[in-house]
């Protein structure tokens, strides 16, 4: 078979350092060159041979168990995949059903949601997207209004999701819906998977600050769903999706963004001729230098996973402390562009050097996955126990 | 990632710490301050009882060979109280030190402290040491607690020497210091010294780790003080903590904490994995400039978190920012140890 030489029957029986040379090995084996370092999220059509090459290679879902098609690997290698992927720059795939739907399954779902629907996400026969916000309903998820009345053997949805990605690529949509409006918000909520097909549904895509179409506004009108089609218990929905942010959310505070910003940064550099320039010198290496108080912190955190501890809310300060980092490099490369900055092409047409694109998209990250704001207040009651 | 031996070696180092540390009682150091030596030499010789100057040294040379997580972890526990005695100058002295002269060091027989800075905002030496018939003519900028001094230790680039302080040609002129310390410009004319050569460059390195490690132990205690306050002070009918604008500054805060904790901590294992190279170098130098300015942004904002008492002699918090105003740039401020970290990793290879 064409990928034997990249498959073990236990990862994790590999040290580390073996397994990071047999990623290694695997992308710059399979992965397409020209598709490296993508300035934005691939739809579909653009992602769906690596995704199937992925898929045929047993390398699609690395935190799945193996009787469902995963590699089962430990925190620790997952930590080293995702490392290796972000190194080489190779693009995330339309990746809901893999990264929250399978593992929503895994943990809650029935025997036939698993047998169903599992194996289809490793096939990529099903594309799944991810219906948790709403216009009301942002940092405030819990007071999410989009309802499921039970009618005979059928939940009728009517309401709205917003900010979905790659909503327009998918087959299908999990959302959280209310089942209970006379309960206290968190506990009137249940996980609730519908096919993007049923009438009633229609998606508008939303074009971003970036001029992006990545998400999408996904309406129900009376749409009409399975009974059997809720996960796990009706008006369990919030809890289990807070089980379901697990330690993934260290990958939040990732240096990738940061890292991929100086890149970007010193080629400007190269770019206006900046390395006799004592203050952008200054500057740069100041960014770098921060880069890599960022990466000790980034592995401060990791080692925790690595001895089996579980992360606490402070693996928020990771988020906190990259985006801004983030940010303030982008920033940066605004200023030393001059007027330039104000042009739309990319200088020289090379999307290489484009900060603007990266400084716009760059305001999204203190945005999503929790804002900054609503980290802090979390951050100062569950860390710093004030009231 | 540290190992579970270094880990309860740290634990176990700083619950030692407390022979020396008074927690949350700052009395005896605020005795000390704005007088000379500015620390008090009983104390210094209960440091050396409990073994501490040598604590990196091998055991032949009467130490017990402790790793540098724990040694900042120890450095950490002394910035909590805001110990002046000179333990980390000390330290340096005892790496670079032998025979007789060590052992009288390491009993507190002896303090010996450190003079090797030749010009402002330097991190080493200028050069080598002028030795002529015996004696060595130099002048050493920023000698931390010189007025207590027994002996100095003379650093070149290439070697050390040790001269009394109260030998002939010897002369010390202290600068009192925003914590109520000294340092010290001393002029050494003609005085005798017996020289060893050496390479200065590690022991020096390490001290600014250290600098880093005790700066870690001033911003915890400051962040530990202000929250108490956060959750105790009433105003406008609640405790002030529940207002989110001074959460979030907390948080910010802790934030710097965190930072400052991991970049300290990875310099540290990284001295000990590898020893004195380029890029452990210029990760020390990382962590220095990184708990500088850390420690300096958390106590100036936790006077301000305190609201008027915060602008008092009186209360402790005050004394955390005029320590931070003097460790910020002991072994190297953080601009220095920037230009440093530029040089040992060069951003473009030069064609």
């Amino acid at each position: 078979m064409p990928y034997d030489d990249f498959r073990r029957d236990d990862y994790n029986a590999l040290s580390d350092t073996d397994f990071r040379a047999l990623t290694r090995r695997f992308l710059a084996a399979t992965y397409p060159a020209d598709m490296r370092f993508p300035q934005k999220r691939l739809h579909w059509d653009e992602a769906e041979p690596w995704y199937m090459t992925l898929s045929a290679a047993g390398w699609l879902a690395p935190a799945w168990p193996r009787a469902h098609g995963g590699m089962g690997l430990a925190p620790s290698k997952q930590l080293i995949y995702v490392e290796e992927f972000e190194r080489f720059g190779a693009a995330r795939t339309p990746d809901h059903g893999i990264m929250l739907l399978g593992p929503l399954l895994i943990t809650y779902g029935s025997e036939a949601q698993k047998a169903h629907f599992l194996p289809r996400i490793i096939a990529g026969e099903d594309i799944w997207c991810q219906g948790y916000s709403e216009p009301n309903s942002g940092s405030d998820l819990a007071s999410l209004r989009t309802e499921a009345v039970l009618d005979g053997e059928e939940w009728v949805v009517n309401g709205q999701k917003i900010w979905t990605t790659l909503a327009g690529d998918a087959d299908w949509i999990f959302c959280l819906v209310r089942t209970d409006k006379a309960a206290k918000k968190q506990e009137g909520i249940s996980f609730l998977l519908i096919p993007m097909d049923t009438p009633g549904v229609t998606t508008r895509p939303i074009i971003n600050l970036e001029r992006d179409d990545e998400f999408s506004e996904v309406f129900f009108d009376n749409v009409r769903v399975p009974k059997g089609n809720i996960v796990g218990e009706v008006n369990q929905g919030w809890t289990m999706a807070k089980n379901l942010l697990g330690f993934e959310r260290i990958f939040l505070g990732s240096p990738r963004q940061s890292a991929s910003a100086l890149a970007k940064l010193y080629r400007l550099g190269e770019h206006y001729e900046l390395f006799e320039d004592r203050e952008f010198v200054n500057a740069y290496n100041g960014f770098r230098m921060e880069l890599e108080d960022h990466h000790a912190l980034f592995e401060r955190v990791a080692d925790k996973l690595r001895r089996g501890e579980t992360l606490g809310p402070e693996v928020s300060f990771l988020k906190l402390n990259q985006t801004s980092l983030y940010q303030r490099i982008t920033e940066y490369g605004l200023t030393i562009m001059a007027e330039d900055s104000a042009l739309l092409d990319p200088l020289d047409g090379n999307r290489d050097l484009a900060m603007p694109t990266q400084f716009l998209n760059a305001r999204a990250a203190t945005i999503y996955g929790g804002t900054t704001q609503v980290q802090k207040n979390i951050l100062a009651k569950a860390v710093l126990d004030l009231p | 990632m540290i190992d579970a031996d270094t880990r309860s070696s740290m634990e176990m180092i700083r619950d030692s710490a407390g022979a020396i540390v008074t927690k949350g009682d700052l009395t005896r150091i605020r005795r000390l301050r704005y007088d000379l030596p500015g620390f008090d030499k009983a104390v210094w010789r209960e440091i050396c009882a409990l073994g501490w100057p040598g604590l990196r040294l091998s055991e032949e040379k009467g130490g017990v060979e402790l790793g540098t997580l724990p040694y900042c972890a120890l450095a950490e526990e002394l910035g909590r109280g805001l110990v002046p005695e000179p333990l980390i100058p000390a330290t340096l002295a005892a790496s670079l030190l032998e025979g007789g002269a060590l052992e009288a060091h390491l009993s507190g027989e002896r303090l010996v402290l450190p003079a090797w800075q030749d010009s402002r905002k330097a991190l080493l030496p200028d050069g080598p040491l002028r030795i002529r018939n015996g004696a060595v003519t130099t002048r050493k900028l920023n000698v931390i607690g010189a007025a207590g001094a027994d002996d100095f230790l003379v650093i070149g680039t290439d070697g050390v020497a040790l001269v009394a302080a109260d030998a002939p040609g010897v002369t010390v002129t202290p600068l009192g210091t925003q914590d109520g310390g000294h340092v010290a410009q001393v002029n050494f004319d003609l005085a005798p010294a017996n020289v060893v050569a050496c390479d200065p460059v590690p022991a020096l390195t390490e001290a600014a780790l250290a600098s880093a490690a005790y700066l870690l132990g001033v911003i915890d205690a400051s962040i530990s003080l202000t929250t108490d306050y956060l959750k105790t002070r009433v105003q406008f009918g609640k405790t002030i903590g529940q207002f989110q604008i001074l959460q979030h500054m907390a948080v910010d805060l802790k934030l710097e904490a965190e930072v400052a904790r991991a970049s300290v901590e990875a310099a540290a294992e990284a001295w000990d994995r590898d020893g004195a190279t380029t890029e452990t170098r210029a990760a020390i130098s990382r962590a220095k400039a990184r708990a500088s300015d850390a420690a300096l942004k958390v106590t100036r904002d936790c006077v301000q978190l305190h609201g008027g008492i915060g602008f008092t002699d009186e209360h402790d918090i005050g004394l955390y920012l005029r320590k931070a105003m003097v460790l910020a740039s002991q072994f190297g401020s953080a601009s220095a140890h920037r230009a440093l970290f530029l040089d040992l990793k060069p951003i473009r290879e030069v064609a």
